[in-house]
This record gives C-alpha cells, sequence and structure tokens, in this order.
C-alpha cells in the first residue's frame, strides 16, 4: 500500500509556507523570485530543451516506480490506463468536468483527463488502487451506503472523499458535498455517496 | 489533441523565448488549453508549460501603501488558503472560492483563469469567437441564454469567463506581462477587448508573452462579491458583481462596480458608482444604485432574466461588503 502520510505532509507544508508567507515585510522581497529565475535563465544559455518526439517518463505510481514511452500529447490519465495498466481512474468525459479521472498528484487530487503526462515526471501518483479497503476504509463505506450504482464514477468519488478525510476527519454534510464537488455521478447516487463519507469517517476515527 | 513540441520552464524569460516565432501557446494549469485542443479549437505548434511558483505575498512599503503581490502560478487552492487574503480582499477569495471544483482549484492557476478562453459553446464548436456563419450571428440567432446583455451591438457576444478578472478589476490590480520587447504593466481591465473581427482576440496580450505576475494595492475600504448561479458547484456563474469601497465616515467617498457574465470584457458600472458617492450602503441606497447597473443593458433573445439578476448581484455585492447578507437570515 502507499505511503499516504508522506503525501498529506507534503501537501500540508506547502499550504503552511504560504500562510506563513502572507506578511513579507522587506520591499526587495517581493520581485525576489521573478527576479532570480530571470538571472537563472541567462546564465544557461541555451535554455530549453523541446521534446517533439517520444521520451521516456519516469513516475511513481502507487509506491512503484514506473517508467514508459510518451508522446507530449499523452494525458496522464491514457498514460496510466493504457501504458501502465492502472485503469482505476476512469475516461468519461476527458475534459476535465466529471471527476471519474481523479487521481492524487503529488498530495494533491487532479483531473488525470486534463494533465500532461510529460508534466509528471518524478511526481509521485496515487489512484484507488492503492487504498485500503479494509471494514473501516472509504471503498467499504461506499459498498456498505449503496455510494454506487454501475460504477462507473466510483474511483474517482472514492479518491475525493479519501483526501477530503485525509484533511478534514469530522465533515459537516456541506464540507463533504464541497469536496465530491468535482464528481459526477449519471446513476444519481449521491444521497449514498455523502452517506459513506460521513460513515467512513465515524468508522476511520473508530479504527 | 494533435501533436505539438514541449517545453517545460519555470522562468517567464525563458517561457518567451520559446514562444517566439513558433505558433505557440503556454500551458497553465492546463483545464483550458488541454480541453481547447482535444477539441482542435486550439491548434499550437509548441505548447510551453510554464510552471513558476505559486505565491502570495503581502508587501509593506515604508510610507507607501502595501502591496500584494500573485504570481502568476499561484493556484487557486494556494490563494484560498492564504487567511490574510481572505481577511482583507474577500472580493477575490469569495470569487476563487466558487471557481471549479477542488481538482480544478489545485490544478488551476490565476494567469490561466484570467486568460481563459470564452466558454460559449459556438467558440467552442469551432465558429470563432464571433460565431458568424453564412452572415448570420449564430449566438444572436440561436441559443443566447448565457450570452452578453451590454455591448450586444457588434458580434461579439460571448460572456469574458474569469471570475477572478471581475474582482481583480474592481481592486484596481494590475497585470505583469513580459514579452521580447521587455517588461510591460498594465491594468487586469487592459487585458481585455472587444474583438471586432474574426481575426481578433479577446485578449490583448500578444501570442509571445507571458503574463508574470498580479499586484494591487491593500485595499483601503470594504470589498465583496456575491454571484448568481445555475448550478451551485462546478459552473460559472452566470452574473457576479464585485465591490470596493472607500468610505469618509459612513458615507462612501469612492466605489468599483465591476460586473461579470453580462458583457464580452468584464464590464465596469459607471453610472452605479456615481450614484453610490456621497451615500451609505443601506438596503434602499443599494438598490438604487443598482438599478443604475442596468442602464444600457440590452439584452438578446434568451437572457432577459440576467437584467433583473444583475440588478439583484450588485445590490447583494453592496450589502454583503459592509457585512449585511440578509438573504442568508430566512
Amino acid at each position: 500500500m502507499a505511503d499516504l502520510e508522506q503525501k498529506t505532509k507534503q501537501g500540508a507544508s506547502r499550504r503552511d509556507f504560504l500562510r506563513g508567507s502572507g506578511f513579507a515585510a522587506a520591499t526587495a522581497v517581493i520581485t525576489g523570485p521573478a527576479i532570480a529565475s530571470l538571472d537563472e535563465a541567462k546564465a544557461a544559455e541555451p535554455e530549453f530543451k523541446i521534446v517533439s518526439d517520444t521520451t521516456t517518463l519516469k513516475l511513481k505510481v502507487n509506491g512503484v516506480d514506473r517508467t514508459c514511452e510518451i508522446e507530449p500529447r499523452c494525458t496522464l490519465l491514457d498514460t496510466l490506463r493504457n501504458r501502465l495498466d492502472v485503469t482505476g481512474p476512469k475516461r468519461v468525459c476527458d475534459r476535465a468536468s466529471c471527476g471519474a479521472c481523479t487521481v492524487i498528484l503529488d498530495g494533491d487530487l487532479v483531473y488525470s483527463c486534463t494533465t500532461l503526462a510529460i508534466s509528471c515526471g518524478g511526481k509521485k501518483v496515487e489512484t484507488v488502487e492503492s487504498f485500503d479497503s479494509g471494514v473501516n476504509s472509504v471503498p467499504h463505506a461506499f459498498v456498505q451506503n449503496d455510494g454506487l450504482m454501475c460504477g462507473y464514477c466510483t474511483p474517482g468519488f472514492v479518491t475525493a472523499c479519501k483526501v477530503m478525510l485525509d484533511h478534514n476527519p469530522n465533515p459537516t454534510i456541506d464540507e463533504v458535498r464541497k469536496g465530491v464537488d468535482g464528481n459526477i455521478c449519471r446513476c444519481g447516487t449521491y444521497v449514498g455517496v455523502l452517506q459513506a463519507a460521513l460513515a467512513a469517517a465515524k468508522t476511520m476515527k473508530g479504527a | 489533441m494533435k501533436a505539438f513540441e514541449y517545453v517545460s520552464t519555470a522562468s517567464a524569460d525563458i517561457a518567451v523565448k520559446a514562444l517566439g516565432g513558433v505558433d505557440g501557446a503556454i500551458l497553465a494549469g492546463g483545464t483550458d488549453l488541454l480541453s481547447r485542443m482535444k477539441d482542435y479549437v486550439t491548434t499550437p505548434k509548441r505548447v510551453v508549460d510554464f510552471n513558476p511558483q505559486s505565491v502570495v505575498q503581502k508587501e509593506t512599503s515604508p510610507g507607501g501603501v502595501p502591496t500584494w503581490t500573485i504570481l502568476a502560478g499561484t493556484t487557486l487552492a494556494d490563494l484560498l488558503a492564504s487567511k490574510a487574503l481572505r481577511e482583507e480582499l474577500p472580493a477575490l477569495w469569495q470569487a476563487a472560492s466558487e471557481v471549479g471544483t477542488p481538482q480544478i482549484k489545485n490544478m488551476a492557476t490565476i494567469a490561466g483563469n484570467l486568460l481563459q478562453r470564452p466558454r460559449c459553446w459556438y467558440y467552442r464548436s469551432g465558429f470563432g469567437l464571433l460565431s458568424v456563419k453564412d452572415g448570420k450571428n449564430l449566438l444572436r440567432e440561436g441559443d443566447n441564454r448565457y450570452a452578453s446583455i451590454f455591448h450586444t451591438d457588434g458580434d461579439a457576444l460571448f460572456v469574458a469567463p474569469s471570475s477572478l478578472a471581475v474582482p481583480l478589476i474592481a481592486l484596481g490590480a494590475s497585470a505583469t506581462i513580459l514579452g521580447p520587447k521587455g517588461e510591460r504593466t498594465v491594468m487586469v481591465s487592459s487585458l481585455y477587448q472587444i474583438p471586432k473581427r474574426d481575426s481578433d482576440r479577446e485578449l490583448t496580450i500578444g501570442a509571445d508573452e507571458v503574463l508574470t505576475k498580479i499586484t494591487l494595492p491593500a485595499p483601503q475600504g470594504k470589498n465583496a462579491t456575491y454571484e448568481a448561479r445555475q448550478k451551485q458547484s462546478h459552473d460559472w456563474p452566470l452574473v457576479l458583481a464585485s465591490v470596493s469601497l472607500r468610505f469618509d465616515g459612513a458615507s462612501v467617498s469612492q466605489a468599483s462596480i465591476v460586473i461579470g457574465g453580462v458583457a464580452p470584457i468584464p464590464y465596469r458600472a459607471v453610472e452605479a458608482e456615481k450614484a453610490m458617492f456621497g451615500k451609505p450602503v443601506t438596503l434602499e441606497t443599494a438598490e438604487a444604485v443598482a438599478a443604475n447597473a442596468i442602464n444600457g443593458v440590452k439584452p438578446l433573445s434568451g437572457n432577459v432574466y440576467k437584467v433583473a439578476l444583475t440588478k439583484t448581484v450588485v445590490k447583494r455585492a453592496l450589502l454583503a461588503a459592509v457585512g449585511n447578507r440578509y438573504w442568508e437570515e430566512v
């Protein structure tokens, strides 16, 4: 199973940094990052590498280092499903609208259908396959609470619910709704999904 | 989607160089560009993945007004995580909180939000920004329920899609742009124009330029955004209004009122701003001021409802700025 703790920590530390940096004092500080990047650019001419053909992608999927050949236009979703045989994330709308392709990329919930695989080199991807499915888990709560009918949207919903509960172990029903805002179920099992999320929150606390 | 060359950089300088002399496009969060590429609405030869830092900062300068700086790569999730921003720029925070979904907030950046292309279904189906076919304007004669109600004399009838442009313009924000000839800074309102010909774009930023940061002076008064939407989430608002107010005692001494979802550019309600001058914000004054916001309105066949919505949204944005959220009290 994947190292989920590390993922949560990573996500939190970036946010914490931003919170902390809300009030910077010196005048010069503000343009620092932009100026620094310009100087670096000048020092390292000729500066950019053009990838126009297939290239080797290395990324960590569910805790395992994976390598495959991709074109720049390959999405993360198609790369996972078609080249790495990680078929938990589903291809439904393919336009960042339905959430069936939801994965966790370096700790953040994203739509893998609208992420270029080539931009994910060296990153950590976690999909529904890596989740615990024991009695105190989100997947189990979905089964117990009828959180699915055809099941096509379910991996996305489970992933979104899991990340939401990692960040907020005691959600209200409105917070659950916000947490799964980015996922759509054509069968309309929303009541079951919301119940499953609340039930998972309860059992995860008890665990 | 069509094959393309790919360049990845965190440096604006390199991004500008990589865009030079080719049919290129900047990739930010990707939620807009990749969808357009999949639909063959946009087919760049080179995609420049510009992935700068995600940083929100407030800088105090001795003797001057403090300045907020939001670097181009700031994700909406990071914007929303800033407590100081939530307290001081509620207009921006509220608008950002309603954009997209948790996934989109993690992916989308402030620059990508400001420079996203219109969501008009004729544009997205390949009929161009003006959506004219065989001499007919498809949006004027077709399904225009989400289209403009202001500036509707021309052929550009889509609505400017960026929810964050509206509060940023109300707050007097500037955008810094890097191009082959160097850096320039423009008001956020100047990023947008109404296209007149098919070859025009609705964005003023050049194809070889990169938006690097947004800066705005710390507001001296109160500000807020209110939006009306058809779906609770995962959609653009039908109409949203942002207000930034300065006070002299209890009366408004300066008002910025900007409305989104009503025109091909973020729409400044100048007459409403004038009407707000010298008055306190009460239920009565807000209603009267909002009535001025719709002067000159010319809705299309299917969006007359937006006129009433605009009045309500402006009224509620004004009242939200002074903490009167009467519509939440049931």
